[in-house]
């Protein structure tokens, strides 16, 4: 569905993105994730095509942004970081304009059934002025879809929200990826892309450094945390297992690193120990952090 | 088509629902009546100390229009400058470019809208000519020649304005521009007069607003000058869409 192939955008001597490649499917909801400045609006604002490329292209259904953007842009909804909104218009009016900005067919129903969606309906007589964080968002997000895109960009979708209304924004995006609607969108809360998304691109200093589906990053237990009952000896023994790598104690918890999946031997060593609880699950923290650190050393 | 009717409704709506649209239209319309006034009782002593009565309308329509161009010379530019600055400023433009609109739709949306609101404006003058013709029997062709060369005159500020616009995101800045560029191009022609029967002179006579107004708003409609003034709008709209597609590449 999304089609992005050695996408590249210099600002004279700075490069934003560098030969950035990568391709969604119909239906895919994909996190983009990564430091600030790392690329991932400058790479959504291609796609939604705000934004021209130094070099390479971008397609959405086949059609090539920088070729045909208008098209491109009938089919695709992009809700920036910044909504952008005009505050002295009415909810209702503002949704509306965008409607029939993106020709709709029809205006009055178009808008009436993306309010309700974003959860507006109460207030959508109220001007965007008076609004707060929260709702100015989802006018945001209601411009986005408002003309039911196959394709929908969302940048930060719940930034500067609270956890109740990052909640809210979470559950609506999952009911917009029913369907085959594919999603693209970035955030910095790593536990959102492990709710809603099926795969994850990590962005760092404008280049994709990993790319893969939540199951399989998760699957790669680099990392395994232990509870034991009587944590005192354990420590030489969990040690001596072949691929563990480094290992800290807090208590009764013990923090392993190993350089493969070793979770069936630490689990043998540590049941003489009383075990507890075994995670053996590498957290999307840890891959990030893992994958920022070797950027910055390189 | 439709795409540039739906910019400039919003335009015009945002005017009427904002304070600066409000405060431009109740000062034109003061100081438009103030003029009005002013010049009537001007030309009525004249013309009674000189006894005559011919070219009464010319007088006062005349003098009217001359000093309300002054008016729309200061108006106009805080009429256009949040045109575009403004939704660069706010990023509100993002809607803008990221809805299947070109460039030029987003240019012409935004001028309509301001001409709109700026024909609005010089609507709440139609009074003044209507007592005219309930006091006396006024030239209809001078006045009709002079409310098209005032329009005609105050859609080329507009579309200076909205030039000024679309270089910054600050206000202000789009505000000084457009008054310093529509003043510039208002007087050059005083430069051009100075410097006497040289080639520049005449290019620069040529190249003034007011000469051609004058002209113009005498009655006498000269295609040179209604070609002089549809060209400085369309160079100025094409300036402006180039401006927005650049926005494009930032």
């Amino acid at each position: 569905m999304i089609e992005v192939q050695g996408l590249t955008k210099r600002y004279g001597a700075n490069t934003a993105i560098d030969d950035v490649s990568f391709v969604v499917q119909k239906g895919e909801v994909v996190g983009f994730l990564g430091p600030n400045g790392a690329g991932k609006s400058t790479t959504m604002r291609v796609i939604a095509g705000s934004l021209g490329a130094s070099s390479g292209t971008a397609k959405v259904d086949g059609v090539d942004v920088a070729e045909d953007p208008r098209t491109v842009q009938a089919m695709l909804g992009y809700s920036p970081e910044v909504p952008p909104l005009y505050t002295n218009m009415t909810v209702r009016s503002y949704v509306s304009y965008a409607a029939s900005l993106k020709r709709v067919p029809d205006v009055a129903a178009a808008t009436n059934l993306a309010l309700s969606r974003v959860g507006l309906t109460d207030v959508s007589h109220r001007l965007i002025d008076h609004l707060s964080k929260g709702y100015r968002q989802r006018v945001g997000l209601a411009q986005a879809l408002v003309h039911d895109p196959k394709v929908l960009v969302l940048d930060e979708p719940t930034s500067g929200l609270d956890p109740a209304q990052r909640v809210e924004i979470r559950e609506l995006i999952r009911t917009l990826a029913a369907g085959d609607r594919t999603i693209i969108l970035s955030t910095h809360v790593l536990g959102e892309i492990e709710a809603i998304c099926n795969r994850v691109i990590f962005i760092g200093k404008g280049r994709i450094l990993a790319q893969d589906d939540i199951g399989n990053l998760s699957g790669t237990a680099r990392v395994v945390r232990l509870e034991l009952a009587r944590p005192e000896g354990a420590q030489v023994a969990l040690a001596a297992v072949d691929g563990v790598l480094a290992l800290e104690q807090a208590g009764s918890i013990y923090t392993l690193r190993t350089s493969r999946d070793v979770r069936a031997e630490v689990a043998a060593a540590a049941v003489p120990f009383g075990l507890l609880a075994l995670d053996g699950k590498e957290h999307l923290e840890e891959v990030y952090l893992r994958l920022m650190g070797a950027e910055a050393k390189a | 088509m439709k795409p540039i009717l739906v910019i400039a409704k919003r335009e015009l709506g945002g005017y009427l629902t904002g304070p600066i649209g409000w405060i431009c239209l109740v000062v034109f319309t003061l100081i438009a009546a103030l003029f009005y006034n002013v010049v009537l009782v001007q030309i009525a002593n004249q013309s009674m100390q000189l006894g005559m009565e011919e070219g009464l309308t010319e007088g006062v329509v005349q003098g009217f229009f001359g000093n309300l161009t002054v008016i729309g010379l200061l108006l106009i530019p805080a009429v256009t400058m949040g045109l575009i600055a403004q939704d660069r400023r706010e990023r509100s433009i993002e809607l803008l470019l990221t809805s299947p609109v070109s460039s030029l739709q987003i240019t012409l949306g935004k001028y309509f809208g301001a001409l709109a609101f700026v024909l609005v404006m010089i609507s709440t003058t139609l009074y003044l000519p209507a007592m005219m013709y309930w006091m006396g029997e006024p030239d209809g062709g001078v006045m009709l020649a002079s409310y098209g060369s005032f329009t005609l005159l105050m859609a080329v500020f507009v579309a200076i304005g909205l030039f000024a616009s679309s270089v910054t995101d600050n206000q202000l800045v789009a505000l000084a521009m457009s008054f310093s560029l529509s003043l510039t191009l208002w007087i050059i022609g005083w430069f051009g007069a100075a410097l006497g029967e040289s080639s520049l002179g005449t290019i620069l006579g040529h190249i003034s607003m007011l000469s051609h107004f004058d002209t113009m708003s005498g009655g006498v409609v000269h295609i040179n000058d209604v070609v002089y003034f549809s060209s400085t709008i369309l160079f100025f709209l094409f300036a402006t869409t180039q401006r927005v597609e650049a926005l494009r590449w930032r």
